[in-house]
């Protein structure tokens, strides 16, 4: 003998049921936010940096390599980048009272277009840094080529930015350099270095 | 867990350790000296075209472009008029070179035909900037140490850039001696190494710069020159013999010893400029025709660079034969060129090609050769200038030994009542007197013998007589002049029966000091904002670092004009300057000024200056710079073992530009350095090329233990430690495979 129970199919999810669902779905986003917030902090995390010589102190991004062994105060590279390695640069140089940022502007001009390739000044605009100190911001493009001469690469188009402050007699001259793909992407880290650094 | 990725890339790196040699010798890396050989064109603009003038092997000897080459086809002269100096390299060695760099002379000297330039910007005229570069380079060797029969590769290029570099071995066949240079002025091959690997480089078996093939093109003027025209440089649509033709010598059988290119090297990497600022002197100019005359032999030189005696034959057995003669008129542009036959049959280990003077403008000179066996035959010797011959001597070197009346060993000085000679030899102050005594072997009572006195090459008095001095002793003569001796060049020959039995060159100058002469008094350093300020300025021994310019300041007294002086100067007991001339100037004075200066400072370095005349040291001064050391260069050594490779993706197996490959110091992890990221603690770096190929920018060293990581936006990244060379490995071609995550 068989014995066939007969049930009634429930009308619906039991509490229980629908609150797990709930905290599934909850877990999820919470662990798209906290990744999220992972990445960002991970992308955007920071080195400090202080040069108490040149009276400088800064925040540059992780995993940066940091060079301070030429004649820049301090310059940093992505190496991880596959194309020119944005570059973010601080440099300072003595000045008179009569040095205006339009003459370093010139003289960075005039130093670089011997030594690179289609040196050319896209625009030279004031700008007004985070504590609301003014600068002068000059933007430019160059096209830069392997140092090896032994390697096959092609030549790169790089736009620049240079940033200059004059203060208690020295200028401070920041640069930021990136291929003409990556600017735009790249431009925010600049612009948080810009918001941290002190000097 | 380690990735697959990782896995892979470890075992390729790993595998460094067991990596083949490319090379059979040990320590000989061709492909880098391949890489470190450079064609040198020197140009000049004719409208809106490059004219090529000359051209010419030379070798990259620092990583941020220095260039070994010669004088005669780079710096500005007659045969070279051009003014662009262009560098190209072996970018792939099996092919010809491709122009790449512009180059300017930072140090040179006609008369040893050396030169080495600085790459300063790109072929298309934008600047370089020195501390990106990192070229192959090559070390110098020690050509002291050389010796017959050692092996050595040649290599340059074997015509006017249209074929790849070239290599070529062979051995020393011998030395040639010369008073520039002592017993090792030349190294001899017996190779016959084309005209155009005039400049390139003499390699030893660890792969070691020893010498710099070399041969100079005859003046463009002279009946026997030789040229090429490659280009159609007056634009009438034709290449003829309108156009420019570019010089070349003939075949090279002689290298210039490494020794001599040391002090350019040193003060071309130090960048260190020495200026003559006193500017009072008259130039003496060249007015007559470069000559030889009075050729004669000797069986060896004394350490004045005088023959010890005069031979007219030599016994079998001989390894020491000098030739000696008078010069007049010679310049460095000079160009001589001896050719020895024995019985008839040139001989190459003997010959010398043609060269530049490395002389003085007048004076005796010598071209011989010491150590190595001499055979026996008749040897006749043949002097050229400009590939005209000039003289002709001939010798017989075989059979036994005879005792033939000789005179030798001459010497100079200043005699006491009781005839007791003293002095330095061949340098003698001004006085009445000048005495000279020699060494009598084999005399007859009798036999006439003569002295003869020459200043200036004019002859001043003679003493004629009949030998009553015995057997054999030591003679002492004299000249004087009751109204003073003039300072200059002296000579005395020696004559028994009327044939030459002895010859020797003295000096006289500067006041009589005891027997010893004073001619340079006051020598010292100093330093002061201004040149007038630095005659005034008190003597410097220790100069603080970072110093602008080093003055050295001294007197000088009754020295002849034409009177050959030398100054030597050297940081931390190594020569960065020497130089022999003429004196130019008044014969007394104070205050001959020079100035060191360079870029950035003088470097930090123990200084001293030194002058000489006849090999004999007159002023000695010394200072410290800074710490009184030169501070440690970390990229000069160019030895280690060369790492390239190619970055690959896993997947695809093609090349990933842009990867960065970072070698991290034997002192750090890659952990440490994945957590820093700091140039301090990179030792070598590199970017891949569009074929994802790369190439390390410093050799490895053998046993130590590197680390490496490699990081590319989209892949995984690499780290690993303890990554080790053997000593014998070659050239390291590695293929490492990234994985996308």
């Amino acid at each position: 003998m068989t014995i066939i129970e007969v049930a009634s199919r429930p009308s619906g999810l039991t509490a229980r049921q629908r609150w797990s669902h709930y905290f599934v779905l909850i877990y999820g986003m919470l662990a798209v936010i906290i990744g999220f917030n992972l990445r960002t902090a991970t992308l955007t995390a920071t080195i400090p940096y202080s040069n108490s010589a040149a009276g400088i102190r800064a925040y540059y991004p992780q995993n940066w390599l940091l060079d301070t062994s030429d004649s820049y105060v301090f310059r940093v590279r992505d190496m991880s980048q596959t194309g020119f390695k944005t570059t973010i640069e601080v440099a300072v140089q003595p000045v008179t009272i009569n040095t205006t940022a339009r003459n370093l502007l010139d003289t960075l001009t005039l130093n670089r277009a011997p030594a690179l390739s289609a040196y050319d000044v896209l625009s030279t605009n004031p700008y007004t840094l985070p504590n609301d100190r003014q600068a002068t911001a000059m933007a430019y493009v160059f096209v830069a080529s392997e140092a090896n001469p032994f390697l096959e690469s092609l030549p790169q188009v790089v736009e620049g930015l240079d940033v200059i402050t004059i203060q208690s007699g020295q200028a401070i001259i920041v640069t930021f350099l990136s291929s003409v793909d990556t600017y735009e992407e790249n431009l925010p880290i600049f612009e948080r270095f810009l918001n941290d650094l002190e000097f | 867990m380690i990735s697959n990725s990782k896995r892979i890339a470890l075992i390729l790196l790993f595998s460094l350790i067991w990596a083949v040699p490319t090379f059979a010798q040990t320590g000989f890396d061709l492909e880098r000296i391949e890489r470190a050989t450079v064609f040198i064109m020197q140009a000049s603009s004719v409208g809106d075209e490059l004219i090529i003038r000359c051209v010419g092997t030379g070798t990259l000897v620092s990583r941020d472009g220095l260039i070994l080459t010669n004088a005669h086809n780079t710096v500005r002269g007659a045969n070279c008029p051009g003014d662009t100096l262009i560098v190209s390299l072996s970018v792939r060695t099996d092919e010809a070179p491709v122009p790449v760099y512009q180059a300017q002379i930072v140090q040179a000297d006609d008369g040893l035909d050396l030169a080495l330039l600085r790459i300063t910007r790109q072929n298309d005229g934008r600047l370089v900037e020195r501390s990106t570069l990192a070229l192959p380079f090559v070390e110098l060797g020690d050509s002291a140490s050389l010796a017959l029969d050692q092996t050595i590769t040649i290599v340059g290029f074997p015509n006017f850039g249209d074929d790849p570099v070239d290599q070529l071995r062979g051995t020393v066949i011998g030395f040639t001696a010369e008073p520039s240079g002592g017993d090792k002025s030349w190294i001899k091959t017996g190779l016959e190494i084309p005209g155009t690997m005039s400049g390139g480089g003499a390699y030893d078996a660890q792969g070691r710069l020893i010498g710099v093939p070399t041969t100079a093109p005859v003046t463009a003027d002279s009946p026997q020159s030789r040229c090429i025209t490659l280009q159609d440089s007056n634009q009438d649509g034709l290449v003829n013999t309108n156009d420019v033709c570019v010089p070349v010598g003939g075949v090279i059988n002689a290298l210039r010893p490494s020794s001599f290119v040391r002090p350019l090297l040193r003060a071309a990497s130090l960048e260190l400029t020495l200026d003559t600022v006193t500017e009072f002197f008259e130039r003496s100019t060249v007015g007559g025709t470069p000559n030889f005359s009075g050729m004669f032999f000797a069986p060896s030189v004394n350490a004045a660079g005088m023959p010890s005696s005069v031979s007219s034959s030599l016994p079998a057995g001989t390894d020491s034969l000098y030739l000696f003669f008078s010069y007049q008129d010679m310049t460095p542009e000079t160009v001589y060129e001896m050719r020895v036959t024995i019985q008839g049959v040139e001989n190459p280990t003997f010959s010398l090609s043609p060269v530049r003077w490395s002389g003085g403008r007048s004076g005796l000179w010598y071209i011989g050769t010491t150590g190595q066996p001499i055979p026996n035959g008749l040897y006749d010797f043949t002097l050229f200038i400009d590939g005209i011959p000039i003289d002709s001597a001939r010798i017989n070197v075989g059979g036994s030994s005879e005792p033939l009346p000789l005179f030798s060993d001459i010497v100079f000085g200043v005699e006491d009542i009781q005839g007791n000679l003293f002095g330095e030899g061949f340098v003698l102050p001004t006085g009445s007197t000048a005495s000279a005594r020699f060494i009598y072997r084999n005399l007859i009572d009798g036999a006439p013998w003569t002295a003869i006195w020459y200043f200036e090459g004019t002859e001043v008095y003679r003493e004629s007589n009949v030998w009553s001095g015995g057997v054999e002793g030591t003679q002492t003569i004299r000249v004087q002049d009751p109204n003073g001796l003039l300072p200059g060049s002296y000579r005395l020959a020696l004559y028994i029966n009327n044939k030459l039995a002895a010859l020797s060159d003295f000096t006289l100058a500067g006041a009589q000091e005891g027997a010893v002469a004073r001619i340079f008094a006051n020598s010292h350093f100093t330093t002061a904002s201004t040149q007038v300020e630095a005659i005034a300025a008190a003597p410097v021994n220790n100069f603080t670092a970072g110093t602008d310019a080093i003055y050295a300041l001294f007197d000088w007294e009754q020295i002849r004009p034409g009177t050959l002086w030398t100054m030597r100067w050297s940081i931390d007991d190594e020569v960065f300057y020497e130089r022999t001339d003429p004196w130019s100037g008044t014969d007394s004075g104070e205050d001959y000024m020079l100035s060191l200066s360079a870029p950035g400072g003088v470097p930090d370095g123990t200084y001293r200056m030194e002058l000489f005349i006849n090999d004999l040291v007159f002023a000695d001064t010394q200072a410290r710079v800074g710490i009184g050391q030169l501070p440690i260069d970390r990229f000069a050594q160019a030895s280690g073992i060369q790492m390239r490779g190619q970055i690959l993706d896993a997947v695809t197996s093609e090349g990933i530009p842009g990867v960065t490959i970072v070698l991290v110091s034997a002192d750090f992890s890659a952990a440490e350095f994945a957590r820093d990221w700091n140039q301090d603690q990179v030792y070598a770096l590199a970017v891949t090329d569009r074929n994802g190929r790369f190439q390390l920018d410093r050799p490895l060293q053998p046993n130590t233990p590197y680390s490496v990581v490699i990081v590319a936006m989209g892949y995984i990244p690499v780290l690993a430690d303890g990554v080790e060379v053997a000593p014998d490995a070659g050239v390291i071609d590695v293929p490492i495979y990234l994985t996308r995550g």
